[in-house]
């Protein structure tokens, strides 16, 4: 048995538009035959005379403009802040949370501008890891469809008017008792909680609600009941051995991504002195991101997952000699689940059982396989509970019915935007005219903004004083890192002000802590700002036992069987719940599995597709629940049979330009079972209509490396046996004599001179082992080197500008005995369910660069320190270096991205643009451009050491995406110095390898075999 | 040593005597002027009030024993409960003057000084000497010389060539050579290129070489703006401040050790010696009041105002964005002096002036010759080792050896 790897379905089918973007790297149409047959003269847009006229005016324009160099300004401050250094980036500690997303951060500012969000490591919580939505927070802050004053009835109005309104509003509405209601997502912060309970003793009919877009108010329901606690409970998955997680995206996207990512990684690391990993086994519908990094993946339909749960319970009580109860049937499923309940039960009190569901009884049945194990007191914490995701769905349901009856008076709705993240939705909106006072504190006139009477928009969390606590007794304080840039004001002073009480909310806010959190830590608020976390001891975790009635749980299940075709929904690493969505970068992030940017789309089995005969980019009428909507088909290999996904939180269509009219809401098909937010539906009709085909915007076949073997993998086992398994070098024939040949290494026979070294040599080790997919690095080398966005039409034309992208192989165990060489049609049934390899690339940084042989003007050249560097100002845009590249990292700018309205996104506008890094250029049409390894970062950290007479230290510069990698797999560093990280790293005789060794390119940066643990398999 | 010698040093040393007199007859007011400024200008000027009251006229109001006692030790006035001492301290924000250990006579030095400069009639330009001196001596210009030459030459030639023509007819006359058939203009035109050929190709390369140098210097110089001096809102002299007043230039361009750009002063930094210097020897009160506007600072009340606005420079040394340039490398790690890219900023530069041509060259031309401050550098200190490895018998090793040369040091 030997893997084939490939990148999408196309590559398998060889579709003539795969073949094309293979052997055309850089595709364009240029209507040559046209201008030679002289059919273009009349009907172009350009005929040629006029080209030679616009020609000659514009070198004459270049030149004159070239000789008079205008007259720049400079303006200093006239009183100059204090810790503000013109050129000199300062770090405030904050706290980004924006009631979905949670992360103690630190704020990289310029000049006063906030351009740049890195993790804070003194969170242990998060410990200096953010993910590709927080990170691009910042550019959110700059964006244009802000709404810049309160609004009354869609007119700007001001806030002594809207102040006195309301106040007036609201004391005639208290006076007769009548219902005010606050309606947010999770409220993380306890001081905007006090400030809520100082409203409500203002106003006593007031109510506060939470909700979530995406609701887990199952598991604090079961929580209740199986042990007495109405809590999430933190998960500590570093203690896990073996992880068994059911339809639950826990390194992406569920409660708390951040820090789960970082603790499943480090029970994936191996190194000389770690030789065991955790085993993780999921069951899930569609191919998520935890699916895919999974040991073992099963795919059930959504139908089937209430089984799943029941029979794993029943395995593991089996073998813990507990009674069971009377599951559904598993069907075909049963072998697997019991396998996986040996695993677990094999690592009792080092086993977690994660589940995504929220379904009560399912939850229900979890906590008892959980407590069976011993996880309570080990891998589950429930005494020092997570205080994400506290909406609770049975609060929104009595609010939903209220409002339908007109029986609310005022609604306040902060942070949540349920026209469009309800199933019901459109009713809500309608109930919203039947509402006497209606505000809402949108940062824009959202779908739910735009119906309330007053918007009074918040400021953006990087404008705010706030606080967080995202576990018991883990505190984070957030301040403003920017002066607010329109006329908005916190939500806090709204309320304190309406309350009667304005008070600034800075002031509210440290007298709020100084009796609180400040005094029990017994630490300043000085020292707190500074460091942006307070973290208090933390209760013992003590074990659990379940007490919930476990008959009734599973009868509960017994009843809910699927029909037809079953489908769910879920979120992307990028949009998430998509109150983001109005976000360039993340709209262009590639998700992580399907590599499809801008767009969501119904994702079914290549499998299914066959026997439907639909096709990619087929548009569907997808039916359920009365709803229907039109979405293009996507072929994604590993989607459960007889199931579809669609992503959430797209279909956006008051978000801004850049969201508005991208993808579909998939919301409305979700829907509320048994006063819980259900995410799945059986019994879908899905319809081909005879809409044309729609093109998705997907890079995965992108920049290919023309099916060399690159990604290197093995299994634990093999591993053990032998560090190098799955890293074989091949091997040249040399001509050492007369006629004596050796088998040489690649590396060992050379045409190139060596580059003389100089007192750094930089490198960049990658673990396969670790990298998750998450985009998280995506996003930060954006930000940090000025990445334009391009859209959607250019990605069509493979022309994005990610200097990184994460490549997404499937693979599958292929006998090619089966099949000629070389002929991938057998593989069709196993590609149906593949494994998943994600390998981060970016330019190599060769020692041996082909691209700096090729290039004409010597753009790009080799430094003494080990980098490749590129010269923007040099380049002529030839692209015969890309033509060059074997590993397909270089970019070249089609057009002036930042000053070009085409390109409407951040660099057009003042304001997107204040988000740029000063430190890096924004580079030029037709130039070439490709990662520096954040030369800017290298540079700064030389001349801070070189200041300061001392030597670098390991680990002080770092690249942006080694930075806010939340599993810590890139490692950036120096090999010149010894005792540094990577050369720790480095191990010829183990996991190390460099990509295509046998080009001899002898790459800077180097990858660590990917390593699946399949013991449990035997053991089982 | 002989007779004419000493003689020669006698009459040399009357004049010198004589100065060493005229001197000494100087060094009372001298004194009295230097004594004020080192003791007393940090807080008293002549006629304003700065922190302490204006001193026109102080013996007038204060008898000189009194005056004597509270110069040296104004707090034992005051304790001593005189009414007066008590009184003036009140009427000055109690800012207490420091006691001075100064001589009596010294003190009167200064009174005298004060006396002088009271009598002093106000004048515009302060009759100080003219600081302003052109940034560039202004070459005469040759092209009238080159006039008159051409006119004499053209005379000459004149001349010459109705000499030669008298000369050919006499020659014709004498020896009866009848006279050439008339030409046109035109044919005379190609008769005389026809025997002159050479010195018309030597022209037309002359013209080509002259053409391309021309061309090429031009061409190099676009985007160039050394020696660009625009007129500057505030008539802010160096020469004054860096180079009379000896002002460090990092005092004001505090950027410049801590990162990539110096950095124009704020207003607030001005304000730190123009809080009580109100008065410029140049312009007068005239250019420190762009100041205040800038501050809405009120000099009579010391008071600050709302109506604050940024000084809008103009700049004169731009760098394009490609290229990245950092301050504090040169200035801290480089110990490059200021002087060295900026030119001599304090000796001649009333306004400020693009010394430099700021082009690529240049920058590397100086990378390449530079030896980098390596000593007593822990950075540096494999480094060098690693060098002396690569370039055996070399100790000191220029920017260009630790790749200074290398686009990505500037260009990212």
């Amino acid at each position: 048995m030997s893997k084939r790897y490939w990148k999408g379905e196309e590559e398998l089918r060889n579709d003539a538009e795969f073949v094309r973007l293979k052997n055309n790297e850089f595709y364009e149409h240029l209507p040559l035959d046209e201008i030679v047959s002289q059919k273009s003269e009349s009907t172009s847009l350009t005929p040629r005379r006029d080209f030679l006229k616009f020609l000659g005016f514009s070198v004459a324009a270049a030149s004159l403009a070239a000789c008079e160099a205008p007259v720049r300004k400079t303006i200093p401050y006239i009183i100059k802040p204090e810790e503000i250094t013109p050129g000199v980036a300062d770090y405030y500690a904050s706290t980004y949370s924006d009631g979905y997303d949670y992360c103690s951060v630190l704020v990289k500012t310029r000049e006063g501008r906030p351009i740049k969000i890195e993790g804070n490591t003194l969170s242990t919580v998060t410990n200096g890891s953010v993910n590709a939505r927080v990170q691009a927070s910042v550019l959110s802050l700059y964006d244009n469809a802000r709404i810049k004053n309160p609004m009354y009835k869609g007119n700007e109005t001001n806030w002594e008017t809207v102040d006195k309104d309301i106040i007036a509003k609201l004391s005639e509405i208290s006076s007769n008792g009548g219902k005010i209601r606050i309606l947010s997502a999770t409220v993380l912060s306890p001081a905007t909680s006090k400030v809520i309970a100082d409203f409500s003793a203002k106003y006593p009919s007031t109510k506060h609600i939470q909700y979530d877009a995406i609701s887990v108010a199952a598991m604090q329901q079961a929580n209740m009941e199986s042990f007495g606690v109405r809590a999430i409970p933190t998960y500590k998955f570093d203690n896990a051995d073996v992880i068994v997680g059911v339809a639950c995206d826990f390194l992406a996207n569920w409660i708390s991504p951040v820090e789960y990512a970082r603790q499943y990684a480090a029970t994936r690391k191996l190194n000389k002195g770690k030789k065991n990993m955790s085993r993780h086994i999921q069951f899930e519908t569609a191919l998520s991101v935890t699916g895919s990094n999974a040991d073992k993946r099963v795919a059930v339909k959504p139908s089937q997952q209430g089984a799943v749960v029941a029979n794993l319970y029943n395995a593991v009580a089996t073998l813990a000699g507990a009674p069971v109860v009377n599951a559904p049937a598993a069907g075909d499923l049963k072998a697997g689940i019991e396998e996986c309940a040996k695993n677990l039960w094999n690592a009792k009190g080092k086993a977690l059982v994660v589940c995504g569901i929220n379904n009560k009884a399912i939850q229900n049945l979890v906590n008892a396989t959980n407590s069976l194990l011993g996880s309570y007191g080990s891998t589950i914490d429930l005494d020092n509970p997570c205080n994400l995701r506290q909406g609770n769905d049975a609060d929104l349901s009595a609010l939903l019915t209220e409002l339908n009856n007109g029986e609310v008076a005022a609604l306040f709705i902060y942070n949540c935007n349920p026209v469009y993240t309800l199933p019901s939705g459109k009713s809500f909106g309608e109930a919203l005219g039947k509402t006497g006072l209606t505000v809402s504190f949108a940062d824009r006139a959202d779908e739910t903004a735009s119906l309330c009477q007053y918007i009074c928009p918040d400021h953006h969390p990087l404008e705010s004083w706030s606080d967080a606590e995202p576990k018991a007794g883990k505190y984070s304080l957030g301040q403003p890192t920017i002066a607010p840039l329109f006329s908005t004001r916190q939500v806090q002073e709204s309320l304190l002000a309406w309350a009667g009480t304005p008070s600034d909310f800075h002031k509210y806010l440290s007298e709020f802590w100084k009796s609180g959190v400040l005094s029990r830590a017994g630490i300043g608020w000085e020292k707190a700002l500074q460091e942006g976390v307070v973290e208090l001891p933390q209760n013992a975790a003590k074990n659990y036992t379940s007490a919930s009635d476990l008959n009734a749980a599973a009868a509960a299940l017994a009843g809910s069987t699927g029909s037809g075709f079953e489908g769910v929904f879920y979120e992307k690493t990028g949009i998430g719940s998509g109150h983001q969505a109005n976000n360039p970068w993340l709209q262009e992030l590639p998700d992580p599995v399907s590599k499809v940017t801008w767009d969501n789309y119904l994702s079914v089995n290549p499998k299914d597709a066959r026997e439907k005969g639909w096709n990619q980019g087929n548009i569907v009428a997808l039916k359920a629940g009365g709803t229907s909507v039109n979405i293009p088909v996507y072929i994604q290999p590993g989607q459960a049979f007889g199931t579809a996904s669609v992503a959430l939180g797209y279909g956006r269509t008051a978000a801004g330009k850049v969201a508005n009219k991208v993808g579909v809401n998939a919301y409305p098909l979700c829907s509320m079972k048994d006063g819980l937010m259900t995410y799945s539906i059986s019994g879908a009709e899905i319809q081909k209509t005879v809409e044309e085909d729609y093109i998705l915007a997907s890079t995965q076949t992108h920049h290919t490396m023309m099916g060399r073997s690159i990604v290197k993998e093995t299994t634990l086992e093999e591993w053990k046996k032998d560090p190098k398994a799955g890293n074989e070098q091949e091997l040249f024939k040399k001509k050492v004599g007369e006629h004596k040949v050796e088998l040489k290494k690649a590396t060992e026979i050379t045409l190139w001179d060596e580059f003389p070294k100089g007192g750094h040599n930089w490198g960049m080790s990658i673990d396969l082992n670790a990298c998750i997919g998450c985009g998280a690095c995506v996003v930060a080398c954006s930000a940090e080197n000025n990445v334009p966005v391009v859209g959607k039409d250019e990605v069509n034309r493979s022309r994005e500008m990610h200097w990184m992208r994460i490549d997404r192989y499937f693979s599958s165990d292929f006998d090619p005995k089966e099949g000629e060489k070389g002929d991938l049609k057998k593989m069709e049934i196993p590609s149906d369910m593949p494994q998943v390899v994600y390998q981060p690339i970016m330019c190599q940084h060769c020692a041996h660069a082909p691209c700096e042989t090729v290039c004409p003007v010597i753009a790009t050249s080799h430094s003494s320190e080990g980098l490749n560097q590129m010269t923007y100002n040099r380049c002529v845009g030839t692209r015969y270096c890309a033509n060059n590249c074997p590993y397909k990292v270089r970019r070249f700018n089609w057009f002036l991205y930042s000053d070009n309205p085409q390109f409407d996104y951040n660099m057009n506008n003042e304001l997107g643009k204040m988000v740029l890094n000063p430190d890096v250029v924004v580079r030029s049409r037709g130039v070439m451009e490709k990662c520096s390894m954040c030369i800017q970062r290298i540079q700064e950290g030389k001349l801070n050491a070189k200041r300061e007479g001392r030597k670098i230290k390991d680990g002080e510069i770092n690249t942006a995406c080694a930075q806010t990698c939340p599993t810590q797999a890139i490692t950036f560093g120096d090999y010149l110095d010894k005792g540094s990280a990577i050369n720790s790293l480095w191990d010829e005789e183990g996991r190390s390898y460099h990509l295509l060794e046998e080009l001899d390119v002898q790459p800077n940066v180097f990858y660590l075999t990917k390593v699946r643990n399949t013991e449990g398999k035997k053991e089982a | 040593m002989s007779k004419p010698y000493f003689s020669r040093f006698l009459h040399s040393l009357i004049p010198a005597i004589f100065l060493t007199i005229f001197s000494f007859q100087f060094v009372n007011a001298q004194d009295g002027e230097a004594l004020f400024n080192a003791n007393c200008k940090a807080c008293h000027a002549v006629k304003e009030k700065v922190v302490g009251p204006a001193l026109e006229g102080v013996e007038t109001r204060h008898d000189h024993a009194w005056l004597l006692k509270w110069i040296k030790n104004s707090q034992a006035v005051i304790k001593s409960g005189d009414e007066k001492a008590i009184k003036l301290f009140n009427d000055n924000n109690k800012v207490a003057m420091p006691p001075f250990n100064l001589k009596d006579a010294e003190i009167d030095a200064i009174l005298a000084y004060v006396k002088k400069e009271s009598e002093k009639q106000e004048t515009p330009a302060g009759g100080a000497p003219t600081a302003v001196a052109p940034v560039k001596e202004q070459s005469k210009p040759i092209w009238p010389y080159l006039l008159i030459a051409a006119v004499v030459l053209i005379i000459i030639s004149g001349i010459l060539r109705s000499v030669q023509l008298t000369l050919q007819k006499t020659v014709r006359a004498k020896n009866n050579i009848p006279e050439p058939p008339a030409m046109t203009r035109k044919a005379r035109t190609l008769y005389w290129i026809r025997n002159n050929k050479k010195l018309i190709a030597g022209i037309i390369v002359l013209l080509v070489v002259w053409g391309n140098v021309k061309g090429w210097y031009t061409l190099m110089s676009i985007g160039v703006s050394q020696g660009y001096t625009p007129d500057q809102p505030i008539a802010y002299s160096h020469m004054l401040h860096a180079g009379k007043l000896q002002i460090q230039c990092i005092y004001c361009h505090s950027g410049a050790e801590k990162g990539k750009t110096a950095g124009i002063p704020s207003a607030n930094v001005c304000m730190n010696c123009h809080k009580f210097v109100k008065k410029g020897p140049t312009t007068g009160t005239e250019e420190i009041a762009k100041i205040y506007k800038a501050l809405d600072y009120d000099p009579s009340t010391g008071t600050y105002g709302p109506n604050q606005h940024p000084i809008h420079w103009t700049r004169v040394h731009n760098l394009p964005d490609l290229a990245y340039f950092n301050h504090s490398q040169h200035v801290v790690v480089g110990k490059v002096a200021c002087q060295t890219c900026h030119g001599p900023v304090q000796d001649s530069m009333t306004v400020i002036s693009q010394y430099s041509p700021l082009t690529m060259g240049w920058c590397i031309d100086c990378h390449r010759r530079t030896p980098v401050k390596m000593e007593g550098n822990a950075y540096y200190t494999d480094f060098h080792k690693t060098l002396m490895e690569r370039m055996p018998g070399d100790t000191v090793f220029t920017v260009k050896d630790i790749g200074g040369l290398e686009c990505s040091r500037c260009h990212y």
